[in-house]
């Protein structure tokens, strides 16, 4: 049983004029349970259709989408999951403290526990002072936090996140990546939509890429970061002052005793060898690649 | 000219506007006509689909529009402010549709007992209101005492009467009109009937303007009442009808002169009965009545 | 369900708008003096005016409530929320609905008592002709409420369709007008004047309306309460029963419809 799993999930929207418009073709996506899963794509590429199909906030044109092995359509399929809707609203005449109670209670947490818990995500989301105050005073950052506290509260097994980092501010990133990182080492499914790729690379198992409705990668975050290597910056510390050439490549630039070298991959053994024979020191190696933001601007650019 | 102060101009160049136009405004809407204040009203089974569930509050608000449009003209009357006399055909027509939103209303049916009899002699309306009243006010001995006043009193069909009477003294378990319905069931009486029935109605009055019309009246009748009982005594003393008041006066049959309130000058008809140049009427409502007689709904 | 019934009554509660339409039980206050303005029928009067005023307080509660819980959840984003919890599309409507119905009936419990106390003092001042009914006047009152309750119902059944207010306010509105007086017009059909001078394909649609819309004229019962008139019994247990029929299935087309909505 798969966390999340979708098969052939399309959804059409009327469009203007009787067009239709395709906001999702065919989408098959298996996450694992224990996984955390990025779900890249530029604005408007069908992240957020995807993730309120899996909700059943939509209903699919054709396909099927599943949490926990039970279908997107029943209420059941909601009980595993903490889900975090992209700019977040909550009944803003309650107060943080209040909504969080009542999603516990729709959870069916028992009361001591739902009490316990309450104060626990609410510390840890920084809302403790402000628990008291209506939402509807709070700021965009804090709402944002009271989203990210109403899916810790019955600590489901599956937490979808759409957008999670929008809207924080430096620190409140840091929080939310050190949450998601704390659910990982627990074993939890987290499926989180963004368009930041930082936030994958940092925190990601495995990444997908949607563009323009369709899924046009999918892969784990270490394999493309192997991937993307193209060669080395060397740097080497000579005693004396002359600069030398090793396996025909010449120095990018010297500063004193020290200078830089681009080798790319292939030369890398033979350039090495030669160094060593040298007996010269290697002052640093630095790994030069595509980072994940190449990589997702090459297939988003891609004719 | 700075921000702030522009605001604060155009308020005051406002409010010198407002000042100015203030008095003219209230004027024109005073001289406004009559029929223009009473206000029209819209087809009655309109109404009746438009009140939604408020019919019973729109039906009260027509009854007190005309109370007090009512109210109004008979303060100035009081006065001796000439005015123009109340436009009764309006009113009569707006307390008709009263009733038919809310058929309980007593307000309306009071009210219209009120003007349709002794102003506008309307005594067939008068009772067919009335008879529809009883239709729904099934407990109320006063809409069948009207009834019978107005069959007795003013359209002298006695069996009528009688039938309203008994029905008014079923109802209200009093002797009052079980003792009209036995002692002025003829003419001799008619002046003494008046004479109860508005001490009655007087009585249980609280609008002012309204409680003051039949102080008026009964004040007329009480005075009537005393000619009439002057020429009885002058006739059986000399054994033929005086033909003025004077000669009762003069006679010592008469201890006072009697005052007409209304303003007019008793007098005594061929047969003998007590009549006025007033008409029991103030000099602008005996045209109204003149003018309404017959076209009142 | 229970929780949320429980956050409905609260966001009523806090809700300013409710404090504004609530700030009108203070013309409670001149009841009895207007209603001193009447000749013969002083407390029958403030009963009219109580009734009248509770009647208005209570539509635009009905209106505003049940146009706008539903429609401000999806314009606000908050279903987004809500109905991604376990939480089925029809519990939740069900209990938006009851949270506003069961607020309904804690105002019209309000707005009653201070109906109570002016129809009291004016009795007290100028006696009735006839002795007054309270029981009328409260079971008047009761089913008044009852009345608006189907109107919240109407208008969320709306809601649950419409991407805009306009469609739950003015078609509750308009529902109401045309329930008020469906009777009216269903008892005008069977005259003898009418069936002259009606055809029949109007009768027949004007037939079908009678049965789709709701009857609310057997709601008011307001005649009873002003003049002390005894209630029919059986009548007010049909028009129970009524009720509770019409708002199922009111709801229960609002529950199928709200599931088949899709939040964008």
């Amino acid at each position: 049983m798969k966390a999340i799993e979708t098969t052939g999930l399309c959804k059409q929207f009327k469009g203007k004029k009787m067009t239709r418009v395709d906001a999702l073709k065919s989408l098959d996506l298996q996450i694992e349970k224990g996984e955390v899963f990025g779900f890249l794509g530029p604005n408007g590429a069908g992240k957020s259709t995807t993730i309120k199909l899996i909700m059943g906030l939509l209903k699919p044109t054709a396909g099927t989408a599943s949490i926990m092995g039970k279908d997107s359509s029943t209420t059941d399929s909601r009980r595993q999951v903490g889900f975090l809707p992209e700019n977040p609203a909550f009944y803003d005449y309650l107060s943080a403290e209040e909504y969080i109670t009542f999603v516990g209670s729709q959870f069916s947490m028992e009361s001591s526990l739902l009490k316990r818990r309450t104060e626990d995500v609410l510390k840890r989301l920084d809302l403790w002072e402000a628990r008291k105050r209506p939402m509807r005073g709070y700021s965009k950052g804090m709402v944002q936090r009271v989203g990210l506290a109403q899916t810790l509260v019955h600590d489901p097994d599956v937490y979808i996140l759409d957008e999670p980092m929008s809207g924080l501010d430096p620190i409140g990133r840091a929080l939310v990546k050190d949450i998601i990182l704390d659910l990982k080492r627990r074993g939890k499914c987290v499926f989180f939509s963004t368009h930041i790729t930082d936030d994958v690379e940092k925190v990601c198992d495995r990444v997908g890429v949607i563009v323009k409705g369709s899924l046009v990668a999918v892969d784990r975050v270490e394999n493309i970061m192997r991937s993307g290597v193209e060669g080395y910056l060397v740097h080497l510390r000579f005693q004396d002052s002359a600069s030398r050439n090793f396996a025909g490549i010449e120095p990018l630039r010297t500063a004193g005793s020290t200078s830089e070298f681009y080798v790319s991959c292939s030369a890398f053994n033979a350039f090495m060898g030669e160094v060593n024979a040298a007996g010269v020191e290697v002052a640093l190696v630095e790994t030069k690649r595509r980072d994940l933001e190449d990589f997702f601007l090459s297939l988003v650019n891609k004719p | 000219m700075s921000a702030v102060s522009r605001p604060v101009v155009a308020l005051l160049v406002s409010l010198t506007i407002y000042g100015v136009v203030l008095g003219s405004f209230s004027d024109y809407m005073k001289l406004k006509p009559i029929e223009e204040k009473l206000g029209y009203l819209p087809s009655t089974s309109f109404l009746r689909y438009a009140s939604a569930d408020h019919k019973e509050l729109v039906g009260a608000s027509l009854v007190m529009k005309v109370i007090m449009y009512f109210g109004g003209i008979a303060e100035k009357q009081q006065a001796n402010v000439i005015v123009q006399p109340p436009d009764y055909r309006g009113m009569s027509g707006i307390l008709h549709g009263a009733v038919k939103l809310d058929p309980y209303n007593m307000d309306a049916y009071y009210f219209a007992q009120s003007f349709l009899t002794w102003e506008v002699k309307q005594y067939k309306i008068a009772n067919d209101l009335l008879d529809y009243g009883m239709k729904y006010r099934s407990w109320d001995w006063m809409l069948p005492f009207f009834a019978g006043f107005n069959s007795s009193y003013f359209m002298r069909d006695y069996p009528a009467a009688a039938t309203y009477y008994k029905r008014a003294g079923e109802l209200s378990g009093s002797d009052l009109s079980k003792l009209l319905a036995g002692r002025y069931m003829q003419e001799a009486g008619q002046t003494e009937l008046a004479i109860a029935y508005l001490t009655t109605m007087e009585k249980g009055e609280r609008n002012q303007s309204v409680r003051r019309n039949y102080q008026l009246r009964l004040s007329a009748f009480k005075e009537v009442r005393k000619i009439e009982m002057a020429r009885d005594r002058f006739k059986e003393a000399k054994g033929y009808l005086p033909t003025t008041v004077e000669q009762l006066s003069q006679g010592g049959f008469l201890s006072t002169v009697p005052l007409d309130p209304y303003g007019g000058q008793f007098y005594l008809e061929a047969d003998g009965k007590v009549a006025t140049t007033s008409k029991f009427a103030f000099a602008g409502a005996k045209k109204a009545a003149k003018q309404n007689a017959g076209e009142t709904r | 369900m229970l929780s949320i019934v429980r956050i409905t009554l609260k966001g009523i509660f806090r809700d300013r708008i409710f404090q504004g339409i609530m700030a009108l039980s203070l013309f409670f206050v001149f009841i009895p003096s207007v209603a001193s303005l009447s000749m013969r029928q002083v407390t029958e009067l403030s009963t009219t005016l109580s009734l009248s005023l509770i009647s208005f307080i209570m539509l635009l509660l009905a209106v505003f409530l049940g146009a706008t819980s539903i429609w401000k959840d999806i314009e606000r984003r908050y279903t987004f929320s809500v109905l991604s919890l376990p939480v089925s599309r029809s519990t939740y409507l069900v209990g938006r609905f009851l949270g506003i119905a069961i607020f309904m009936l804690i105002a019209a419990l309000f707005l009653g008592s201070a109906a109570i106390v002016s129809i009291k003092i004016a009795s007290l001042t100028y006696p009735p002709a006839r002795p007054l009914l309270w029981f009328a006047i409260i079971t008047s009152i009761v089913f008044d409420a009852l009345k608006y309750i189907i109107v919240v119902a109407v208008s969320m059944t709306l809601a649950t369709v419409s991407t805009s207010f306009f469609l739950p306010v003015f078609g509750a509105i308009s529902i109401f007008m045309a329930g008020t007086v469906t009777q009216q017009v269903f008892d005008y059909l069977h005259t003898p004047s009418a069936q002259a001078a009606v055809s029949a394909a109007i009768r027949k649609a004007a037939l079908v309306l009678y049965y789709l819309l709701p009857n609310l004229g057997g709601f008011d019962l307001k005649v009873h309460a002003i003049y002390a008139i005894p209630l029919n019994t059986q009548g007010l247990l049909l028009t129970g029963v009524y009720f509770l029929a019409y708002t199922g299935i009111v709801m229960s087309v609002g529950a199928l419809l709200f599931a088949r909505r899709e939040m964008k």
